[in-house]
């Protein structure tokens, strides 16, 4: 399967509610966010009158050009399908393309918080997390949307979707062709691919041709010169704490329960 | 403006236990051992509690809350709710920003330094109520009731305003939801079909709709965003009249780029075609109409032409609004608006409306204006007692009303006209209760001068807003999410479903922390210390809800076992009553010395070198109330304005430009905000949007944050049926560098 997100142009009004309940759902620091408005226009486009929204967020890609640029030390992990049990062991860097839901997500205790996958990203959907640090890295760690996935996996829709005031944004299986999703790909809904990428965006959007036209027009990324992104990875794995490499040990920590660590107990009791 | 709020400059700055959050980064230890939890649980496994109504705006949606350790992580819509939903907006989602504010009133205060620049000094409750009790008395004992005047909002506001209205017995009453606001089209639509219109149109079964200025997307209450946007997805035709192309405008069919100040005139035009091409209802009028002889008659001089001199609009895109209207008669949606007091000359706009509704037969049928049947409950308040003195502002010597068709409470400016001059008598206690005069009413420095010549000014807020820099005692109030309160009632939103009506009771969702108390406690200490407390309705704010719901057969416990939310059958509301009737021609209003029959009032044009200031909302604030939220303010930092792009390129101005204003009263903006061009404004007006601006240091993320679009509304209009200020009768110039830049009026 592959998860994916459907934004409704003709519904959405941008009112900002998705970008504030992600916040409150994953404590994203003020100054960043997990998802995005963008108001366009108004400006003419082919004669007309038009303006409208760009809701951004991870484009949970295809192909996803972030992932390949983690210098952290790839371990083996084992992936398990939430809804058939099937599992696949697979060796991963700090941040991987889920092999069973097609999403793209985080291990955060082995982020070294060097901002490679965030230069990669042509949607600027990445961030680094300055609250989040331990003794792998002083500067925080990467972060983005995640589709929800912890809600999703208890049975939940992701937060943005539960509130939006506009029924705009549908999330579901783009694999499944009979899900609410794909019949909006069959409409024409469209992922913003960056000029001269093939990264096969998951997020995609759907309005009338002026409001699409628009969207496109103005917010169709450059590909992310990986030279930056190179260098920060460079000096990370340079610093990197000689911490040991384990390697083809199997399972290191169920990276898919990572998400959904119950030792989160760090609450200030004073 | 670079902001920049990490988590631990804003525990610093809280400097609370209470506001640590989980993921705060635990400080280093001595042994220099750092943990920190790398990922956010997510709220999705936190306690669910009931009985939150948000009042991040007054559309009240129902809320429930995520509690993790007795702190409320996250809000969300009650998923049991036939108005919302499971949906909040932008702002309902922000309300635990809120909450816990660190900027937020805590404690109550005394200003010892002057009012306008105050200097705060933290005492006791007893203190704090003893002064406002003493000098509230005081100006009673030497001034009468008529002495004391009050201005509040929202729905802690209405238990003290009914202290002083009913039990001491002022008339000085004014709130900004009905002066600055709707007032206008609750009293126009009253003196033409009886009844208040509220914003009850049927969108989702219209063909049409219908709207005046109304910018949706930019305002947003969560249903009736639903309505709208269910009449688009069935197929309905969206007309937008706008001097800007608005948020609404960008999903029409139509745009209608109307000169500003005469909406009057293109319906007074849609009108007379209607009726002299027979495109009207005439069925509907005969059945319920009354004076359309006299209307039809009054109006005739309003050929398309004239009107579309006056609109500087083409006849074509009159006859075509009209047209669409007239081919989907009665189904069509036409809107009564909301924030309508604009130019002065409203009350015959709003008329005129409600009049056209009348045309079209769009009333009590799907698609129209239809009132939903809501369930009753209790309005348990203060008693209305005797005085022996009656005064009223509103009335002249003659024992004649100034502003007939005024909206409860005096007219703003009678009451500030008062205090000012002392006559007819002097005013000289202020009570503010949750309303921002400052940023809220035109004319800031005409308020300052109200409040200087008093002898005691109180006010009650969550927050420090701009008001409360005037305030000699300032008292820290519970939030909607601590306290008892507002019981909301209604229907589901699609009138075409299954018929239901829903009750739902404010309850706290978390207890108050620091010093905060509610209205109920507040307002009785306050009378008893005045000498009212045989008055006293009811002892406390929960007291209040069990007996308000009590009407209802209900009780919070049972509210509470039912998920906040009770939804019994509901009644079809498409019946027409015996007794409707459109009121086209209104011989009350020819009386009072108005026009009986919708007259266009023209307004002053821009002079030489100026544009009109506009103003609206956006989706991310409320009025001026939110201004210091911090995610709402990173959402939408800054008030740009729209300059229209052809005047920009002679103006040599470009998007992003630091800009500040001079208006024709030679009054500057204290602040600046950036430039955002665009072909989708006319030339004669520029707009921003409304709420920012704030010039209270204490407020520390919406201080100095975009313009304050109030602080250059000096001129002053007046609605004469109403007494409601006008507030789109300013204009301004740009200034950038410390230069004045003209605009090129569009000549």
């Amino acid at each position: 399967m592959q998860y994916g997100m459907i934004i409704d142009l003709e519904r959405c009004v941008g009112c900002h509610a998705c970008t504030i309940a992600c916040k409150a759902e994953w404590e994203v620091p003020v100054e960043f966010a997990r998802n995005w408005v963008y108001r366009m226009g108004p400006e003419m486009v082919d004669g007309e009158m038009a303006s409208t929204y760009y809701p951004g967020l991870c484009n949970h890609c295809t192909d996803p050009v972030c992932v390949p640029e983690c210098p952290a030390d790839p371990v083996e992990v084992t992936f398990k399908d939430a809804k058939t049990g099937k599992t696949k062991t697979m060796e991963v860097a700090a941040t991987w393309k889920d092999p069973f839901d097609g999403t793209v997500q985080i291990d955060k205790s082995r982020c070294l918080g060097c901002g490679a996958c965030a230069d990669a990203c042509p949607y600027n959907a990445r961030y680094v997390n300055p609250d989040l640090v331990d003794d792998v890295s002083e500067d925080g760690k990467a972060d983005k949307c995640t589709y929800c996935k912890p809600r999703v996996e208890a049975g939940g829709i992701p937060a943005c979707v539960q509130t939006c005031i506009a029924g705009a944004r549908i999330f579901g299986d783009l694999d499944d062709p009979n899900s609410e999703v794909s019949k909006y790909v069959k409409k024409g809904a469209k992922g913003i691919e960056p000029d001269g990428g093939e990264l096969g965006p998951n997020s995609r959007y759907y309005g009338k041709k002026k409001d699409m036209s628009l969207l496109f027009r103005t917010h169709t990324p450059e590909l992310a010169d990986l030279g930056s992104a190179r260098r920060r990875a460079m000096l990370a794995s340079l610093a990197k704490p000689a911490i040991k490499t384990i390697r083809n040990l199997g399972l290191i920590g169920a990276v898919g329960s990572i998400l959904m660590n119950e030792n989160n107990t760090s609450e200030d009791k004073e | 403006m670079a902001f920049n709020l990490t988590r631990r400059k804003f525990l610093q700055s809280a400097s609370l236990a209470a506001v640590a959050l989980p993921l705060s980064r635990a400080i280093a230890s001595e042994s220099g051992v750092k943990r920190s939890p790398l990922e956010a649980k997510g709220s999705f496994k936190d306690e669910t509690v009931v009985g939150g109504i948000c009042e991040m705006c007054f559309w009240r949606c129902q809320l429930v809350g995520k509690k993790r350790g007795g702190r409320l992580v996250k809000l969300e819509g009650n998923p049991k709710s036939i108005d919302n939903g499971t949906s909040i907006c932008a702002r309902g989602n922000a309300g635990i920003k809120l909450l816990y504010d660190p900027d937020r009133l805590k404690f109550p205060l005394k200003n010892v330094g002057e009012r306008g620049n105050p200097k705060w000094k933290k005492i006791s409750w007893k203190e704090a109520l003893d002064e406002c009790g003493n000098k509230l008395k005081a100006v009673e004992d030497k001034y009468g009731a008529k002495g004391i005047c009050v201005f509040p909002h929202g729905s802690s506001a209405k238990y003290p305003m009914h202290f002083f209205e009913r039990t001491v017995g002022t008339k000085n009453v004014s709130e900004a939801s009905f002066f600055q606001c709707r007032g206008i089209r609750d009293t126009a639509y009253v003196a033409t079909i009886g009844k208040a219109p509220g914003e009850k149109v049927d969108m989702p079964n219209a063909k049409v709709i219908f709207l005046l200025g109304g910018h949706f997307g930019e305002n947003i209450h969560v249903s009736h965003i639903k309505r709208y946007l269910k009449g688009l997805q069935n197929g309905a035709k969206l007309i937008v009249v706008d001097p800007r192309y608005s948020a609404s405008a960008a999903k029409s069919d139509i745009w209608v780029p109307i000169k500003p100040g005469t909406d009057t005139a293109f319906l007074l035009g849609i009108m007379n075609y209607l009726i002299a091409t027979k495109k009207y209802d005439a069925d509907f009028v005969d059945e319920y109409g009354d004076g359309f002889e006299e209307f039809a008659k009054g109006i005739e001089e309003w050929s398309l032409e004239k009107a579309a001199a006056a609109c500087d609009l083409t006849v074509q895109q009159i006859k075509e609004v009209a047209d669409l209207l007239a081919d989907n008669a009665p189904n069509v949606s036409i809107h009564p608006g909301r924030h309508v007091s604009w130019y002065g000359n409203d009350f015959q706009r709003q008329r005129s409306l409600a009049c056209l509704t009348g045309l079209l037969g769009a009333f009590y049928v799907k698609g129209g204006w239809v009132p939903a049947i809501g369930p009753k409950v209790g309005k348990l308040s203060w008693e209305h007692k005797e005085h022996e003195e009656e005064f009223n502002l509103n009335l002249n010597s003659d024992d004649e009303l100034y502003h007939p068709f005024t909206p409860p409470g005096t007219p703003t400016e009678l009451i500030r006209d008062a205090a000012l001059t002392g006559k007819p008598h002097p005013i000289k206690g202020c009570v503010i209760w949750g309303q921002n005069p400052i940023q809220t009413i035109p004319g800031q420095e005409k308020m300052k001068n109200v409040l200087r010549q008093m002898d005691f000014v109180m006010c009650v807020d969550v927050m420090p807003t701009d008001i409360t820099m005037w305030a000699d005692i300032l008292l820290p109030e519970v939030s909607y999410l601590e306290r008892y309160d507002y019981i909301k009632t209604g229907t589901q939103w699609d009138l075409s479903e299954k018929q239901q009506q829903f009750i739902s009771a404010r309850m706290p969702l978390v207890s108050p922390l620091f010093e905060r108390k509610d209205q109920v406690f507040i307002t009785n200490e306050i009378a008893k210390r005045m000498g009212y407390e045989e008055d006293i309705p009811v002892k406390t704010a929960k007291d209040m809800v069990e007996k308000n719901l009590e009407v209802a057969g209900l009780s919070l416990a049972q509210l509470k076992k039912e998920g906040g939310i009770h939804i019994q059958p509901g009644k079809n509301p498409y019946n027409m009553p015996d007794d409707f009737e459109v009121v086209f021609f209104n011989e009350d209003i020819e009386d009072a010395g108005f026009p009986g029959v919708p007259t266009y009032k023209p307004v002053e044009e821009p002079p030489a070198g100026f544009a009109r200031l506009i103003y609206g909302r956006v989706p991310v604030h409320t009025f001026n109330r939110t201004q210091n939220n911090v995610w709402l303010h990173s959402a939408m930092p800054t008030n740009p304005v729209w300059l229209n792009d052809e005047l920009a390129a002679k103006m040599g101005l470009k998007d992003g430009d630091e800009v500040g204003f001079i208006n024709q009263d030679g009054i500057k903006s204290r602040t600046t905000t950036i430039v955002k061009t665009t072909p989708g404004i006319r030339k004669d007006c520029v707009y921003m949007g409304h709420g920012y601006g704030s010039a209270n240091p204490l407020m520390t993320v919406g201080v100095g944050a975009g313009v304050d679009d109030t602080s250059l509304v000096t001129k002053i209009a007046v609605d004469p049926e109403t007494g409601a200020n006008g507030m789109r009768n300013n204009f301004v110039k740009f200034i950038k560098d410390g230069k004045i830049i003209n605009i090129p009026t569009a000549a």
